[in-house]
């Protein structure tokens, strides 16, 4: 996504949780693919299942998808169905995206407001083990939060868009 | 309420994320019942207790991995070499090929990218004419989304497993379930392809064993991969998940460390990429999670149900309806939207007809495959028109003998339980 229009000091702070979200996403799944392996070899040669592994990667699940729908959201990959969109003129259709960016926007913000209320909520139980609730649920504020602000950045640039400001590619 | 549900409407045909879609519309819906919003936390909260979805993500990631490689180019030979010299062989080279490659990669247009620029050359090489080459490449990219362990079939199982139903929708009974509808569709495309070269004197080179034997050591590392994923699964040695991870795993370690096609740097972006697609997946499916809580509360199927029952008596007009309705439904929407949004709906009413749940997914996956094809939104149209240049009314014509051809396939496939159910163990 273009940061050019941005303050530096701006930009620059997206790039840093850009990779930040690359970061968690890579490592997550790398650790997905080893302890999933990892379970397999322990059950068939010694006989051994580790309960809190199990848990441990059905939680991946939720963290890597969520985080990958933070990077489909940057990539505008989410899916939708472009019926309408396709047929409008270039500045119109730029208008109608602010429009569904500004929704989109309000949606998420919603969900991570609830997400933290299911979070206080539920302090003090454990997820399992000794992760404690709120360390396995971070995510759900955290994730909706920043598809929120990629949204945000999305809708400046559909605004300067449909003002004429900007080209559309 | 009424104003609501068209503005939502409308938005989604503006081009909003169906997840946002989808949450607000739950959201809604439960706050005018006074409940507690943290409802639609609880449920997508849910996506991490479902073991079954481990295998998502893992066999996503091992798609994109073979993708990535060259395992597309030694798979095309090795069937070229198998199945090539026959009459209307190459034809049928790029249905397996693709069904195959499909089956893999999870459906997603994908297999028209890595697969077109090697397949569409050949064709037109091979003389066979450029409107059924460009039809056939298109219809194929599609193909194979009810073999396992393709992430529709996977998908359909985890949100009919949400309903309680009282009958088990077991992946592995989808897994079993699709073969012979998917291999009666392929035969079918098969004879379509036999059926132009009667006018067209198209060359047919002869089976060559040294070639064979020459493809099928190129291609060592990647044959026991179906054997390990299919036989795994249907012997009931592995869970569904530990299938996937087993082939993520083994996938990993060919093509990144043994054949070396995909550098260690650039791994982090494969990486990434497959996720994307799990992530926007999943999210629609967590939504929908929530919106199905609701839906069940509030005895929507059964009202449904009660509706339809009045209009239409036997099973056989449902089917029909049912069959038109997906026709309709895949032009609007893509496969993985359109299961998470109205299999909560539509499986309770099948249900209700006496439709076995398991026929009933055969059923919706086929008729959704022909939606890939269909305007204003049919993926693989798009897809094709922007890898070989063309317009999509082009590709659109090109492909229409493909989907009357596919449409008798459904009917088949509609009315022919067995043809779903047979293998099933009872």
């Amino acid at each position: 996504m273009p940061t050019r229009h941005l303050p530096p000091a701006l930009a620059r702070l997206i790039r840093i949780v850009t990779w930040i979200e690359n970061g968690l996403l890579i490592t997550l799944l790398a650790l997905m693919v080893s302890l999933a392996g990892a379970q397999i070899l322990l059950r068939n040669l010694f006989d051994l299942s580790i309960l809190d592994v199990d848990q441990l990667l059905r939680l991946l699940v939720l963290w890597v998808a969520l985080l990958g729908a933070v990077a489909a959201s940057r990539e505008g990959k989410h899916i939708r169905v472009d019926v309408l969109s396709r047929w409008l003129p270039a500045r119109v259709r730029a208008g109608a995206q602010a429009l569904t960016d500004i929704f989109t926007i309000g949606v998420c913000l919603l969900l991570a407001w609830q997400a933290v209320r299911f979070i206080r909520a539920e302090a003090g139980v454990n997820a399992f083990g000794a992760v404690p609730g709120w360390a396995a649920e971070l995510i759900l504020p955290a994730a909706f939060a920043l598809i929120a602000l990629r949204y945000s950045l999305l809708l400046a640039h559909h605004l300067r868009q449909s003002l004429g400001r900007e080209d559309i590619p | 309420m009424i104003l609501t549900g068209l503005a939502l409407l409308l938005l989604v045909l503006l081009g909003a994320p169906l997840f946002a879609v989808i949450a607000a519309s739950t959201l809604l819906a439960f706050a005018r019942t006074d409940a507690d919003l943290t409802v639609v936390i609880i449920e997508i909260y849910r996506l991490a207790e479902m073991p079954v979805l481990l295998a998502i993500p893992l066999f996503t990631f091992a798609g994109y991995l073979l993708a990535e490689s060259r395992a597309p180019q030694r798979l095309v030979r090795i069937t070229n070499a198998l199945l090539g010299w026959l009459p209307g062989g190459l034809a049928a080279v790029v249905l397996v090929v693709c069904a195959l490659f499909t089956a893999f990669t999870g459906a997603s247009g994908i297999t028209i990218v890595a697969l077109g620029a090697l397949l569409y050359p050949a064709l037109k090489q091979a003389g066979y004419p450029e409107r059924f080459s460009l039809g056939l490449i298109t219809t194929s990219g599609s193909i194979g989304l009810l073999f396992a362990p393709s992430l529709p079939l996977i998908l359909y199982s985890v949100v009919a497993q949400q309903l309680n139903i009282g009958q088990p929708v077991a992946i592995s009974a989808l897994f079993i379930a699709g073969i012979l509808p998917g291999i009666l569709i392929i035969v079918l495309l098969a004879i379509w392809g036999l059926w132009q070269q009667r006018s067209h004197e198209i060359p047919q080179a002869p089976f060559s064993a040294r070639e064979a034997l020459a493809a099928v050591r190129d291609a060592a590392w990647e044959l026991p991969l179906p054997i390990i994923v299919l036989g795994g699964i249907y012997s009931g040695y592995f869970a569904v998940s530990e299938a996937a991870a087993v082939t993520a795993l083994y996938v990993l370690i060919v093509e990144v460390f043994i054949h070396r096609e995909i550098r260690l740097p650039d791994l982090p972006g494969v990486m990434r990429e497959s996720m994307v697609l799990v992530g926007a997946i999943l999210i629609v499916l967590s939504m929908s999670l929530a919106s199905t809580n609701y839906l069940l509360d509030a005895e929507v199927p059964a009202q449904l149900f009660a509706y339809i029952r009045e209009h239409v008596q036997d099973k056989y007009g449902f089917l029909l309806l049912l069959t038109l309705f997906l026709l309709v439904l895949g032009m609007m929407l893509d496969i993985f939207s359109a299961l998470v949004i109205m299999v909560p709906l539509m499986l309770p009413i099948a249900i209700g007809y006496g439709i076995h749940p398991v026929h009933f997914g055969i059923i919706f996956l086929a008729t959704m495959e022909i939606g890939y094809l269909l305007p204003p939104v049919g993926m693989n149209l798009f897809i094709a028109s922007y890898r070989f240049n063309r317009p999509v009314l082009e590709i659109f014509r090109a492909v229409l003998p493909f989907i009357a051809i596919l449409i008798f396939a459904v009917l088949i496939i509609t009315y022919w339980p067995w043809l779903s159910l047979g293998l099933l163990p009872h």
